[in-house]
């Protein structure tokens, strides 16, 4: 490339920012909001489409009442669509006035710097930061000066459990140790019937199951900013995990290929006693299925593996903080009419309703604590307060990616029956040093 | 007559005939008869790799209408494919015409600069062409992100190259008498392009417009940012029967499937009408 | 053949304008601010800013190809879309060859042969991906067993199912060239006795060595870019056996949000792409329309 053409692109380039400056004053959102639109972006729905559409219009005609702005909605149908969506708005500086966002993706959404960091003042116009439930809190800054993500929908991971199944075998409840957990797996594998369905090649799964054994053990994979992912507990974690199909057999030689989908499938075929790492969205699947009535929820194992108690430094998290969190854009020119709008689906009566029809637990204190009563839900509103969260840290992303490149490069041992040791321990060395290099080019 | 001209035109014997196709359909079939049995399966069969449907879930075909906008979604895909294949062709035969019977300086570096365009990963250019449709907005006071014509144009661009290899592969084939005739008879190039040339370059024109419409009406990754849910297409609604949400329910696979197949009959069916004029014999005749 | 016929007088170069100008603004422009971006340490932190990014030139480019699996990546690319490519040529020219004589419901046999080509690439992946799991009908019928999706079978599922959606390209273009075939041409080969064998070896695949190569490039071209089945079917992380370039591009920048390094990892494939391209381009004589015959 010449010296002119280099210029005149600089130039270009230039423009183009400029353009997109001047285009980010904010304008008073005080006064006649009439013919302003906000966009929201959402996930889609395809479980209950129509549902989410008459949503959609609930919430624009309740806002438009209330401000007389109106809503529009736009929805993405994969995190791969989500993130594009995301990365080509923050460069323009145009697109979407607020989104939702899954939780573990807020540290890296928060270290863009694109979207509206919360003052007191920003927390009273959604509401005050107090009508949310603490623990649903946890993933929205990297402290409570500097948070980003509002939380909007609580999804905690829980465990499936066959009831005829562990009735048949005697056994009266779920065990609250993996230990335990894979010894009953053991005595329920029989003929057409293993104790547990894994979808190991799942691209979320694998690493969310390493992560809670990991700080049940009080070895997380990632503290004040160094990686511990080749330390003794993170291989134990992944030994038990593979183990289960290569050494204990107590899952099906198949699951080596599944993913979440498959896993529930089988689960729901009664192929399987326990279904670990689903919220209560696999209800709408497992209700249609074989299983239907003769499946409950437990909360997962809290403790480690190798262990029978909680060891001192352990947390008994029962899940990662999980769910939807909504943040504004730092480019929207009606910060105050998104606010408001968070507000608004953040309110009680929009969180329950959201519950009823969506079956996502809410994140509004008055909602949720309404709801904690019904005994279907037990362990899924008790996973939901033990849920801990994911470390805040823009390099969270590569760290969970290096996480579930370990189990994605140890298929084919697992899909021959054994868990090489030594390939093992080079994987978890490899990817020590990747989550390592992003931790520390994390700003 | 004809049937004889027909008979001396005759590639292959009936048996090899046969037996080919078989082996083509065979291969070709047999996924999509999978498809079409999960299409009426449950999501939960599907997802467990049955090999026969658990009942017949037939009302995935309704349901598809209104899980999405479908409907909307194929009049947008008709819409915009159905635009960038004719004007790519048209644009493509104008370019071709020029590469093909003029020489002047930088010929070759064009048409080997049309295969290198051809190398460029679409992921390399969605960020930048956003940007570049975002600031040209605001300049201009205009909407383009979100229209119908911010895809179109994307399309347009990417098609031509290749519609303008298959048109220049094509007039190579024409008799150049043709157009000299033309020529000497004083006739503009346009007036040779439109009246001479085009109509005899129906295949080449088809087979460049095909692959336009194609492009169209497969992307997605463009048109997941460049359009809005009113103008989104049928490849971007297919997208959410697959979504999923994390540790929970299943895609609606046995949805997807007949929505994907569905989606498919308007091009096979404009295909039916267009390969009629993919006939041998057009070429011929006209000089002698 | 051209000397003779490509002119210089009245040449209608305007005629170029719509498709020049087109290409200028989507493709050529987009292109250099995509190399500029490679020379910029865009990440997480600095895209929302990201004309103030930090110019760091070639950093990426050295990164990309030395800490990278940039190289694998790319042996892999080139070897699965060269099988491909190769893949789709027996099977374009029969079924163009097969369609070519009239007979009762060509039109349908014509239509339905394109399918594959029509179905959006993640339906196609999600499909394969589900025919391929290890309890999945294909091991069941093929009385195979374990793993297609990871490992070394991973590579061939590949290949099996980017050739099954990809070669209707070489048949659309291989048909349309068998229209060009002059009659004059069979009736010759009549009169001299060729058998159907003969006619076809020495008549009438001549006569389609132009489209068809162009259809082998393109399909070669658009393997070594293809994302969405490679995606699809294996998901991310890539098992090693199938990452392709177009995945690993796509995690540097939407995984670990190295935006700037996955360009630069663009940019270096299209270069080593563009090398192989020059060559068979001067080996087929494309773009002259001269061939060796």
């Amino acid at each position: 490339m010449d010296r002119r053409k280099f210029v005149a692109l600089t130039a270009a380039l230039a423009l183009g920012a400029a353009l997109t400056a001047c285009g980010n004053d904010e304008s008073g959102d005080a006064g006649d909001n009439s013919g302003v639109t906000l966009t929201m972006l959402m996930g889609v729905n395809n479980i209950y489409p129509e549902q989410q559409r008459a949503w959609f219009a609930e919430v624009s005609d309740k806002f438009k009442q209330e401000t007389g702005a109106t809503v529009r909605f736009e929805t993405f149908a994969s995190a791969n669509d989500e993130l594009t969506k995301i990365q080509t708005s923050v460069v323009a500086g145009q697109g979407p006035d607020v989104y939702a966002l899954g939780t573990t993706f807020t540290p890296t959404a928060y270290a863009t710097d694109a979207f509206v960091e919360l003052k007191d003042d920003d927390w009273n116009k959604v509401g005050g930061r107090d009508r949310f439930l603490p623990a649903t809190l946890g993933i929205s800054g990297p402290d409570k000066d500097h948070e980003v993500g509002i939380p909007f929908a609580s999804r905690p991971f829980v465990m499936a459990y066959n009831k005829d199944m562990l009735a048949a075998a005697g056994i009266d409840k779920p065990a609250d140790s993996w230990d335990g957990l894979r010894d009953q797996a053991k005595q329920l594998t029989k003929a057409g019937q293993y104790g547990l369905a894994i979808g190991y090649a799942d691209s979320f799964d694998p690493w969310k199951f390493i992560w809670a054994m990991t700080t049940q053990a009080g070895t997380p994979v990632v503290q004040d900013g160094k990686a511990a992912l080749d330390g003794a507990n993170t291989k134990l974690a992944y030994q038990t995990y593979l183990g289960w199909l290569a050494t204990d057999k107590v899952v099906d030689k198949a699951a080596v290929g599944w993913k979440n989908a498959q896993a529930i499938a089988a689960f729901g075929e009664g192929k399987a006693a326990f279904l670990p790492m689903v919220s209560a969205s696999s209800k709408v699947t497992l209700d249609k299925s074989k299983v239907a009535g003769k499946y409950a929820y437990a909360v997962m194992p809290t403790i480690p593996p190798g262990a029978t108690s909680l060891p001192s430094g352990g947390v008994a998290a029962t899940s990662i903080l999980s769910g939807d969190n909504v943040v504004v854009a730092k480019y929207s020119k009606h910060k105050d009419l998104a606010l408001a709008l968070v507000k608004l689906l953040t309110s009680e009566e929009m969180q329950t309703s959201y519950y009823k029809t969506f079956g996502e637990l809410p994140t509004n204190q008055a909602a949720a604590t309404a709801l904690g009563s019904d005994p279907a839900l037990a362990a899924i509103v008790e996973s939901a307060g033990k849920s801990a969260n994911t470390p805040f840290t823009g390099g969270w992303s590569q760290v969970q990616l290096a996480l579930t490149n370990v189990v994605v490069q140890s298929i084919p041992d697992l899909s021959a029956g054994r868990v090489d040791d030594a390939k093992l321990t080079g994987l978890l060395g490899q990817a020590q040093t990747t989550a390592q290099e992003a931790l520390d080019k994390a700003k | 007559m004809r049937s004889r001209s027909e008979e001396v035109a005759r590639l292959l014997p009936t048996p090899a005939r046969v037996a080919t196709l078989s082996v083509l359909l065979l291969i070709v079939l047999g996924p999509l008869a999978y498809m079409a049995i999960a299409s009426v399966s449950s999501d939960l069969a599907v997802a467990r790799g049955a090999l026969w449907p658990d009942g017949f879930h037939i009302d995935n075909y309704a349901r598809i209408w209104r899980t999405t906008e479908l409907a909307r979604g194929l009049v947008n895909s008709v819409l915009i494919a159905g635009a960038v294949a004719v004007v790519s062709a048209f644009v493509a035969l104008l370019s071709a015409y020029v590469l093909v019977r003029y020489a002047f300086r930088g010929r070759i570096a064009v048409l080997r600069a049309l295969l290198a365009l051809q190398s460029i990963p679409g992921t390399l250019l969605l960020l930048p062409v956003f940007v570049l449709f975002a600031s040209a907005a605001t300049a201009l006071g205009v909407t383009i992100i979100g229209t119908r014509w911010a895809v179109l144009i994307t399309y347009l661009t990417f098609a031509l190259p290749f519609s303008t290899w298959v048109m220049v592969t094509y007039l190579r084939e024409l008799p150049p008498e043709l157009d000299e005739a033309a020529r000497v008879d004083g006739a503009s190039p346009w007036r040779v392009l439109t009246r001479v040339i085009a109509p005899l370059s129906w295949p080449g024109l088809v087979v460049s417009g095909v692959f336009a419409f194609l492009l169209g009406w497969n992307d997605v990754l463009f048109a997941s940012v460049l359009t809005n849910p009113d103008t989104r297409t049928a490849a971007v609604e297919l997208q959410i029967f697959g979504a999923s949400q994390e540790g929970g329910a299943l895609p609606v696979y046995g949805q997807l499937m007949a929505a994907a197949l569905v989606c498919a009959v308007p091009v096979v069916a404009l295909y039916l009408v267009f390969q009629r004029y993919l006939v041998a014999g057009l070429t011929t005749g006209g000089v002698r | 053949m051209n000397k003779r016929t490509a002119t210089r007088q009245g040449r209608p170069l305007w005629m170029f304008l719509p498709g020049g100008l087109l290409t200028l603004v989507v493709i050529a422009v987009p292109l250099a601010l995509a190399l500029y971006i490679s020379l910029l340490d865009l990440d997480q932190y600095s895209i929302r800013e990201w004309v103030g990014a930090e110019f760091i030139a070639f950093d990426n480019y050295v990164e990309a190809v030395r800490d990278s699996h940039l190289v694998h990546a790319i042996g892999i690319s080139i070897a699965y879309s060269a099988l491909v490519t190769i893949g789709c040529l027996p099977l374009g020219l029969a079924a163009a060859i097969a369609t070519q004589d009239r007979f009762k419901g060509r039109g349908l046999v014509r239509s339905v042969l394109l399918v594959p080509y029509v179905l959006p690439a993640f339906v196609v992946g999600s499909t394969w991906r589900i025919i391929l799991q290890p309890d999945g009908i294909a091991n069941r019928i093929f009385g195979t067993e374990g793993l297609w999706l990871n490992g070394p079978r991973s590579f061939w599922a590949l290949v099996i199912v980017q050739l099954w959606a990809g070669w209707p390209l070489v048949y659309l273009l291989a048909a349309a060239g068998l229209q060009s075939v002059d009659a004059t041409v069979h009736e010759a080969a009549a009169l001299d006795g060729a058998g159907p064998w003969a006619k076809l070896r020495y008549v009438v695949l001549p006569q389609l060595r132009g489209p068809v190569s162009l259809g082998l490039l393109i399909s070669f071209l658009h393997n070594v870019n293809s994302f969405t089945l490679p995606f699809v079917l294996f998901g991310v992380p890539s098992p090693y056996d199938v990452e392709v370039l177009p995945v690993l591009t796509y995690v540097e920048s939407f995984q670990n949000f190295e935006f700037g390094l996955s360009v630069a990892m663009a940019v270096v494939s299209l270069i080593l792409v563009a090398i192989p391209l020059a060559v068979y381009l001067r080996a087929v004589r494309l773009d002259t329309g001269r061939g060796p015959k």
